[in-house]
């Protein structure tokens, strides 16, 4: 197919050229990023191709029930730097949050991208759909967002679930979910959808997801649950740099304890780390500055599915789902141990009284080879 | 004394060797996954002034943990395999229930060993019915444990091949939160087992005389005449009761 | 007759708004405000652990990050009892500044901007005239010819390309735009260099809780231990960290904003006489000095102003039965009774009676919102910079006297001005300045407190639920970037019994009341002149002097 944007839009190399950056500028920029992703340097030739020929991906960031504060991480993103990603990688055709035009006009800027660039464009998606009551639980001009997504949809070359809200539901979808809070890939057939989880995810891995389909025109490698390997492999706890005081059996007890300004390990408090993968204790937040542990507070588990429901944020052992919030796993086991040893006392009881005459046949017989023996 | 009718026991070799081993290696490392998960979940403080390059204790317990783990399961690997050769008390029909009587043999130990009805009292040579399909919700636990005990494991495993065979685990349970909660839970079930089946093995041992603890031991039951020759008629089924 | 036109979405705010405006003889007559996205995180606070609470209304909002945690977290501790240690009082205070210094400007470069600047015009602009002017209204180093050259070709480039990415689509061109070319040509580059300039000051949020959006709040205190002899917590380096970001971002303020804000105001006073709406004004007031409790302590201070008379400040009191009440005549929800609630006993069912989707138009004679409509005393009440600042200056506050009377001696415009769409915009930027400041302030006070010896920044003696009463009510409240904003809990039995938050932009954005008195926003709009009501930029500018944020409107 022809590509429409092919003549007219500059190339990632012309624009580093008109920045006045230099050819070797520019392959040093491709070095990085390609270690940035993870690549091995046999694939750099690759980048290089990839951001010398391209025209900018066009993009269509949805908004539905949502916080906005996944625009608010993705502008964060510190490398790459996020104006130089709106100017000179992506076409951000519509973003509630930055676009100029408002209610027609940003519709028809919509309108235009899905027809222009049918199945070239990329599907931006924060927030979850609410399906109770035919969709009103958000409505945008006129529209419920479950008609807008599946229209968006339809032309998207891939899609990329914002967040939590748009992964997971987060925390609208959170019990008693009141207005039936949908991650998108349950109303998406048929359509590959990239997760990227975390409430929000941290910006460099947002922008780090972008620029890996823009750089290899194809979506990164994704794991069992659909998220990008490069960023969600490994769990906060197998990366957190406390690790050796866990492994020590040093713990915080309570906030502001002396072991807490030890820095030690944040288990006890509440900490997920254990079960949570995220790149927090690797990429760190806001260009590396610092992360939740490493300010003293415990992961709480923010790109894990189902997470505000799963236990309290102080509390390490995990609650149950249909037991109330104060049922944890030990407080069910430990009943039932009760349990058991009471109705084992009784039946070691009913077993001497109504076995009598089965036990003193026993005994007799025992006594009685006792006694021949004895003869 | 002369009414006591004193029946003729007959010594019969129930547990091979190789499933004794297996049974108490298996109550070994259950016993110590226990103990070492209950630390995992809610480890000990050690107020300790030491550094943290000085000590290891939860990596050690973690470790602990994972070597007995590995144990567990290649045993219980073992044991299935041995449910295809071993001897019929061994086999996997005692567990599986395939025919009627089975579970008419279930409910008459329900009723008389645990309900305490009066009747007539069923013996049997191996494990009863009802213990035998206790034993199968027992092997699906092992199951279960080995399967999200291996899906958290699979992704804090650089090793070999084997723990990646379970990765997909934790996809399956929506993330290792609720899979984590349900390898907590299932411990719970090895623990009212375990106290169940102690006690179920002195409550044999003490109403039916036949040195049942000590079979575990050296392998050896002794079994009543008449009923040894009512299984004589049943091999490799559950006998009648 | 008048034509009903319809805004929806309306874009560069924070969530799901629609205007809907009718307009006679070039001007509105009557216009509708509406929140078309609800979650309802109130419902689903319900039966949760008090301690928790903070990280999900947290997630209400993602731009006003951390105001919801940290209303929560004194809302908790007002019903718990617990005062927290003077450092976290410090260190929350200052997470508030820089809070305010971030929203504050995206708001002005991201959100607003555009209003007011003809993107497509600075293409226009003479590099060279561009540069003395920028020079001449700042010392800011970026504003050499070459630089705005560059970026002029930078974004002819961009514009030739045919991908316009979020510019597709403006109103360029538009009538409505007053500025010369070469202010334009600043703006743009403003707009640029804010957006790389905002990633920064949220750092600090980071060394104190971790992450920006989203930082961790903790009741009791805060949760970054002190360690000024330790590499594990706030030691010399991580403090000189928040200092330099802080120093940094009043920089920008004073060097880059402000000058603009004021550069770009001289050329709409018309706009000092549009827009100014309800004339009632509401702060809670916010920054202790000493302590949350110690009200008189506040840098923000609290009170209530009606019908534009300064001369007279209201107190306000939260707790009072007959004070706040939220009323629903007009919204898409039910209550058990009639009337209006106190948060204490609010409720929050859903019931929507709108149109069923899609649909042209809303039926604007019936309920026509998600948003609840908060009343103080009955009075519909605008709340927001503008609040505050009329506030700080009616109760004679002398740094709210400096900054709002050089502004209008400034810009050459009457006390009245302020009472405007323009006021507003203007308001915002002069408490940035003062923020900016007290942000420093706040932080030398806490690096005082610790070289005393004080190193104390949570109070865990009654985070656990033994100690606490079978029954306990709270409340809490703030000045959010966007106003006053309170939270009401019930805890019974260790968990949340009933949560409700009252939200600025609800106060705000809300529908007409059952007496037919129009809120903030709607006030607002009418006698807006509209030049073309095929582009109505003009509804946009007035909306957006507000800064909306639907998702706390409606949570
Ligand atoms: C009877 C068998 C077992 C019992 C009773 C048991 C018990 C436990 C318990 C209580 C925990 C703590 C869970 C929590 O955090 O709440 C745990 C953790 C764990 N168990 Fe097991 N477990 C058993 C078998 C296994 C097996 C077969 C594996 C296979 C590798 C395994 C691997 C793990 C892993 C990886 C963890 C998490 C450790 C960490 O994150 O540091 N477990 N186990
Ligand atoms: C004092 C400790 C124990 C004694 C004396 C004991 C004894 C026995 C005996 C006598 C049997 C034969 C079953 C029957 O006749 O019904 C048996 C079977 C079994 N026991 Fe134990 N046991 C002990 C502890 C444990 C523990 C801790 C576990 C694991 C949690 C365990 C797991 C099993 C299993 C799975 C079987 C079925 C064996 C098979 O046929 O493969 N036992 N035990
Ligand atoms: N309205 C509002 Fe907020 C603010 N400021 C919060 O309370 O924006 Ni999201
Ligand atoms: S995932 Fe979290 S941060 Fe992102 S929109 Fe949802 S609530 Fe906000
Ligand atoms: S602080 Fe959390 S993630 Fe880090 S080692 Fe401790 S438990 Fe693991
Ligand atoms: S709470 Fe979220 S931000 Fe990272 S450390 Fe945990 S995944
Ligand atoms: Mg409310």
């Amino acid at each position: 197919m022809d590509n429409p944007t092919a003549q007219k839009s500059p190339t990632y190399l012309e624009e580093f050229k008109r920045k006045g950056y230099s050819r070797k500028d520019f392959l040093k920029f491709c070095t990085l990023m390609a270690a940035y992703l993870g690549l091995e340097n046999s694939s750099v030739g690759q980048v290089v191709q990839a951001l010398t020929n391209k025209p900018r991906l066009p993009v269509i960031w949805l908004h539905f029930q949502e916080c906005t504060c996944c625009s608010e991480s993705f502008i964060r993103s510190s490398h790459p730097i996020v104006a130089d990603v709106l100017l000179d990688q992506i076409s951000l055709d519509y973003s509630e949050t930055l676009m100029a035009a408002s209610g027609h006009q940003a519709e028809e800027a919509m309108k235009n991208t899905m027809t222009k660039y049918k199945g070239e464009y990329i599907l931006c998606v924060e927030g979850s759909v609410p399906t109770a009551a035919d969709g009103v639980y958000c409505m945008i001009g006129g529209k419920t967002s479950l008609q807008i997504l599946e229209e968006a949809a339809e032309g998207a070359k891939a899609i990329i679930a914002w967040g939590s809200c748009a992964s997971n539901g987060c925390v609208q979808a959170a019990k008693p979910n009141p207005t039936s809070a949908t991650p998108i890939h349950k109303l998406l057939k048929g359509k590959p959808v990239i997760k990227v989880p975390g409430c929000p995810p941290i910006g460099e891995v947002m922008a780090g997801v972008i620029v890996h389909v823009v750089t290899f025109g194809r979506l990164p490698e994704l794991d069992g649950l659909g998220r990008p390997k490069a960023f969600y492999s490994k769990r906060v706890h197998d990366t957190c740099y406390r690790r050796p005081y866990y492994d020590a059996g040093l713990y915080v007890e309570s906030f502001d304890d002396e072991n807490a300004r030890k820095g030690y390990c944040l288990y006890k408090v509440g900490c997920k780390g254990p079960s949570t993968y995220n790149a927090c204790g690797v990429t760190k937040w806001n260009n590396g500055v610092s992360f939740p542990i490493q300010s003293g507070h415990g992961c709480f588990g923010c790109s894990e599915e189902n997470y505000w429901d799963n236990g309290r944020i102080y509390e390490r052992a995990s609650a149950f789902p249909g037991f109330g919030i104060e049922a944890t796993a030990d407080k069910v086991g430990k009943v039932a141990l009760a349990a058991t040893g009471v109705a084992l006392a009784a039946h070691a009881v009913m077993t001497n009284v109504r076995k009598k005459k089965l036990i003193k046949n026993l005994e007799k017989e025992g006594k009685q080879s006792e006694q021949e023996l004895k003869k | 004394m002369a009414n006591v009718n004193s029946p003729k026991l007959r010594r019969v070799y129930v547990w091979e060797q190789p499933v004794r081993i297996y049974h108490w290696l298996n109550a070994l490392v259950i016993l110590v996954l226990i103990a070492t998960g209950f630390f995992i979940a809610d480890p000990l403080t050690i107020q300790s002034s030491r550094e943290a390059a000085d000590q290891f204790t939860m990596g050690w317990i973690r470790t602990i943990h994972f070597v007995a783990s590995y144990i567990f399961f290649f045993n219980f690997l073992f044991r299935i395999y041995w449910g295809f050769v071993g001897n019929k008390y061994a086999n996997w029909k005692q567990f599986i229930p395939t025919s009627r009587h089975f579970f008419r043999e279930i409910w008459s130990v329900f009723k008389i060993d645990i309900l305490m009805l009066r009747g007539k009292e069923h013996l049997s040579v191996g494990h009863n019915a009802l213990a035998g399909f206790i034993y199968f919700f027992m092997f699906l636990a092992f199951l279960v444990q080995s399967i999200t005990g291996f899906g958290l494991y699979a992704s804090m495993s650089s090793g070999w091949w084997f723990p990646q065979l379970f990765s997909w685990v934790p996809a399956m349970f929506g993330g290792d939160i609720f899979l984590r909660q349900v390898h907590h839970l299932t411990m719970w079930f090895f623990i009212l087992f375990t106290l169940f089946h102690v006690y179920l093995v002195f409550y044999h041992d003490y109403v039916e005389g036949r040195g049942e603890i000590s079979s575990m031991g050296g392998g050896w039951k002794f079994i009543e005449d008449d009923v040894f020759e009512k299984h004589m008629e049943l091999p490799n089924e559950p006998p009648k009761s | 007759m008048s034509t009903r036109i319809v805004v929806d979405p309306v874009t560069r705010i924070e969530g799901h708004l629609r205007i809907e405006a009718d307009i006679e003889n070039g001007k509105i007559k009557d216009a509708f405000s509406s929140g078309t996205m609800v979650r309802l995180l109130e419902e689903i606070l319900r039966g949760r652990d008090p301690r928790d609470a903070w990280a999900y209304v947290g997630r209400v909002c993602g731009v006003c990050t951390s105001v919801h945690s940290l209303t929560s977290v004194r809302c908790v501790e007002d019903a718990l009892d617990i005062v927290i240690p003077p450092n976290a009082e410090m260190v929350r205070n200052i997470m508030f500044c820089a809070q305010y210094m971030h929203d504050h400007v995206v708001h002005f470069y991201h959100l607003h901007a555009m209003d007011w600047v003809d993107v497509v015009n600075a293409l226009k602009a003479d590099p060279k005239k561009t540069s003395e002017l920028a020079q001449s209204i700042s010392n800011w180093p970026k504003s050499s010819p070459g630089y705005f050259s560059d970026l002029q070709k930078r974004i002819t480039k961009f514009v030739e390309s045919g991908q316009l990415g979020i510019f597709s689509n403006g109103y360029w061109g538009h009538s409505a735009y007053k500025l010369p070319a070469e202010v334009n040509l600043i703006g743009l580059a403003h707009y640029l260099e804010a957006l790389e300039w905002q990633k920064e000051i949220v750092k600090v949020h980071t060394i104190f809780g971790g992450k920006n959006p989203h930082p961790n709040y903790l009741v009791g205190g805060m949760a970054c231990a002190i360690s000024t002899d330790d590499v594990s917590g706030l030691n010399a380096e991580r403090l000189a960290y928040v200092g330099q970001l802080l120093q940094q971002g009043k920089e920008f303020i004073e060097q880059v904003y402000i000058p603009d804000l004021m550069a770009i105001a001289s050329f709409y006073k018309d706009w000092g006489a549009i827009g100014g709406g309800l004339g009632n004004y509401m702060s809670y007031g916010d920054l202790p000095w000493n302590g949350y409790r110690d009200t008189s302590s506040y840098k923000f201070p609290q009170g209530a102003i009606l019908n534009k008379d300064i001369s007279k400040v209201y107190d306000v009191d939260l707790r009072k039965e007959d004070e706040v009440q939220e009323f629903i005549d007009n919204s898409w929800y039910e209550y058990k009774g009639k009337g209006g609630l106190h948060p204490w006993k609010g409720e929050s069912k859903i019931n929507y009676t709108g149109p069923k989707p899609p649909f042209e138009n809303l039926d604007t004679t019936k309920a026509y919102s998600y948003l609840k409509t908060p009343r103080w005393k009955g009075n519909a009440m605008e709340v927001g910079p503008l609040a505050r600042v009329l506030v700080g200056y009616a109760r004679g506050r002398e740094e709210f006297k400096m900054v709002v009377d050089k502004a209008l001696k400034d810009l050459n415009v009457p006390v009245t001005a302020l009472f405007s769409t323009l006021g507003r915009t203007a308001a915002r930027g002069l408490e940035s300045t003062l923020v900016a400041q007290w942000g420093l302030d706040f932080y030398n006070q806490l690096i005082d407190n610790i070289k005393k010896g004080d190193v104390r920044m949570a109070d865990s003696s009654k985070r656990n639920p033994e100690k606490w009463p079978a029954k306990a009510l709270g409340v809490g409240h703030s000045e959010a970037p966007r106003g006053a904003l309170a939270h009401w809990i019930n805890i019974e039995d260790e968990k949340i019994a009933n949560y409700q938050l009252v939200v600025p932009t609800t106060w705000n954005a809300s529908p007409r009341d059952g007496k037919g008195q129009v809120s903030a926003y709607e006030a607002a709009l009418r006698d807006t002149p509209i030049a073309d009501p095929k582009q109505p930029v003009e509804i946009l500018r007035t909306v957006h002097s507000f800064d909306p944020c639907l998702a706390c409107a409606v949570h």
